[in-house]
């Protein structure tokens, strides 16, 4: 690829995961981006995240349509990749087989060799090494409700995983469909913190576990609180997640699949939702926004396209703010339009077309 | 075809999908008595290469095709198909396309 092996700091940097391949945007205003060559054009990247907690190191999840899947990792910006030296496999007795690698997450700042992934089918793997060699976590493997867990029209999949930045032994992970689960004690053990959050397919609509959860974030300063994006609703809980409220409101519809938060005034999120064809829900393609919370939800568009030609889904990791201020909000949709606000959400522009089907979006200045 | 059950040197030839995990290297000499026993060699050679071709539960992942001197292993019997001597085996990723 024709990228430099490093970019220089206070470049805004975008990780866009394809249906085919990893597209890396580089931008030094966040105005004019510029879009590197593809990576890995044969696979799937679900998730990709630049990790700068020490030597930039860059994580894929390249998931193969014939010859299986892999976390890859690079230390020149995506010139060369390494596989892990020991992946994500699963041991031959437990009769399971790798689907999809659906995230990777850096740890806390107190961790900076641990990385954590969730794949499909649900487990949680943890490397201690910066991705060299991995480990499934044992309790979540064997949790004592596992065989009546079900998959969502995704898979069995672990996509979600938010490491406590102010607990080290606290952890939540969402797994489709199965719910939010927390851990407080480092993973030794994990239950279900779904209370008050639905499953509206079921004929029991609050379960104890089975709901479709898609994506969600923890607020920067307040530990306890977490949004939540689910397939039936919008989520706040300020316990953390011992229970959640609807904070939905007058929203056109329940599903929607991405969440992000602004860092610097974390009281404001943004959602995207679809209706019944999972894309936007009327003519115009919209993103929505809160600034109080979950109070009240407003249409964002200035920016975005309209008309009855545009029909765009927005996929669960396809979703991502930075963390400058105003914030720069970052949407690839399933049909390969990247576009970005840097005001906040005021304002909205396509930043790059043609793209595969877009998965994932991530966003990081470097340091 | 003709079958034995001892363990003879075959050639391998992989497909260009695998060439960065093989050093682009495409073509190997391994001995076996059986295709289960080559991808073994195979995985001893190129650590990792065993996963490429087969699910973590053993069976040849779905879409990768194995040839034993031109016939698909699923007609032979699978990775417990014997070698003959000096066979040449092919793997292949299904065609994908229309």
């Amino acid at each position: 690829m024709s990228s430099a092996t490093t970019f220089a700091p206070g470049t805004h940097v975008l990780l866009v995961g394809t249906k085919r391949g990893l597209f890396i945007l580089t931008s030094r205003d966040r105005v004019e981006w510029s879009c590197q060559e593809q990576v890995f054009p044969n696979f799937r990247v679900f998730n990709a995240v630049l990790d700068q907690r020490g030597a930039p190191r860059l994580y894929a999840a390249a998931n193969g349509d014939f010859f299986g899947s892999y976390i890859r990792y690079s230390d020149d910006f995506g010139q060369t990749w390494q596989d892990a030296e020991r992946g994500i496999q699963f041991p031959e007795e437990s009769g399971l087989s790798l689907a999809n690698i659906w995230t990777i997450v850096p740890g806390r700042a107190s961790e900076p060799e641990t990385v954590y992934c969730g794949v499909d089918p649900a487990s949680l793997w943890v490397s201690r090494d910066r991705g060299v060699t991995w480990e499934q976590n044992a309790a979540l493997a064997n949790h004592p409700t596992r065989e009546h867990w079900n998959p969502g029209a995704g898979g069995l999949c672990l996509h979600t995983i938010a490491p406590d930045y102010s607990n080290p032994q606290r952890m939540w992970i969402g797994i489709s469909a199965v719910g939010c689960m927390r851990t407080d004690d480092g993973g030794e053990t994990w239950a279900f913190a779904n209370k008050n959050t639905r499953a509206g397919f079921q004929p029991d609509i609050y379960p104890e576990y089975g709901q479709c959860i898609h994506r969600f974030v923890q607020h920067p300063t307040q530990p306890d609180t977490l949004y939540q994006q689910n397939h039936c609703g919008i989520y706040k809980t300020t316990n953390g997640g011992e229970d959640w409220t609807d904070i939905q409101r007058d929203m056109p519809s329940e599903f929607g699949f991405p969440i992000a938060l602004d860092k610097h005034h974390p009281d404001t999120v943004f959602v995207i939702v679809e209706g019944e064809g999972r894309h936007n829900v009327t003519d115009q393609f919209t993103v929505y926004r809160t600034r109080d919370g979950g109070e009240q939800w407003e249409a964002l568009s200035a920016g975005l396209p309209a008309g009855k030609g545009v029909r765009l889904g927005v996929l669960r990791h396809g979703m991502t703010a930075d963390e400058q201020d105003p914030c720069g909000v970052y949407v690839g949709t399933n049909t390969g339009q990247l576009f970005a606000t840097n005001d906040g959400g005021d304002s909205w522009k396509l930043v790059a077309d043609f793209l595969p089907s877009i998965y994932s979006v991530t966003a990081t200045v470097i340091q | 075809m003709e079958t034995a059950s001892a363990t003879t040197t075959v050639t391998v030839l992989l497909p260009q999908a695998l060439a960065t995990r093989v050093g682009d290297q495409l073509r190997a000499q391994v001995s076996g008595a059986t295709l289960r026993d080559i991808i073994a060699a195979l995985d001893e050679q190129r650590p990792g290469l065993r996963f490429s071709l087969c699910l973590e539960t053993g069976e040849l992942r779905p879409f990768v095709n194995v040839y034993v001197n031109g016939t698909h292993v699923r007609y032979l019997q699978w990775l417990d198909t014997p070698l003959p001597p000096s066979a040449v085996v092919h793997i292949l990723p299904s065609v994908a396309g229309g």
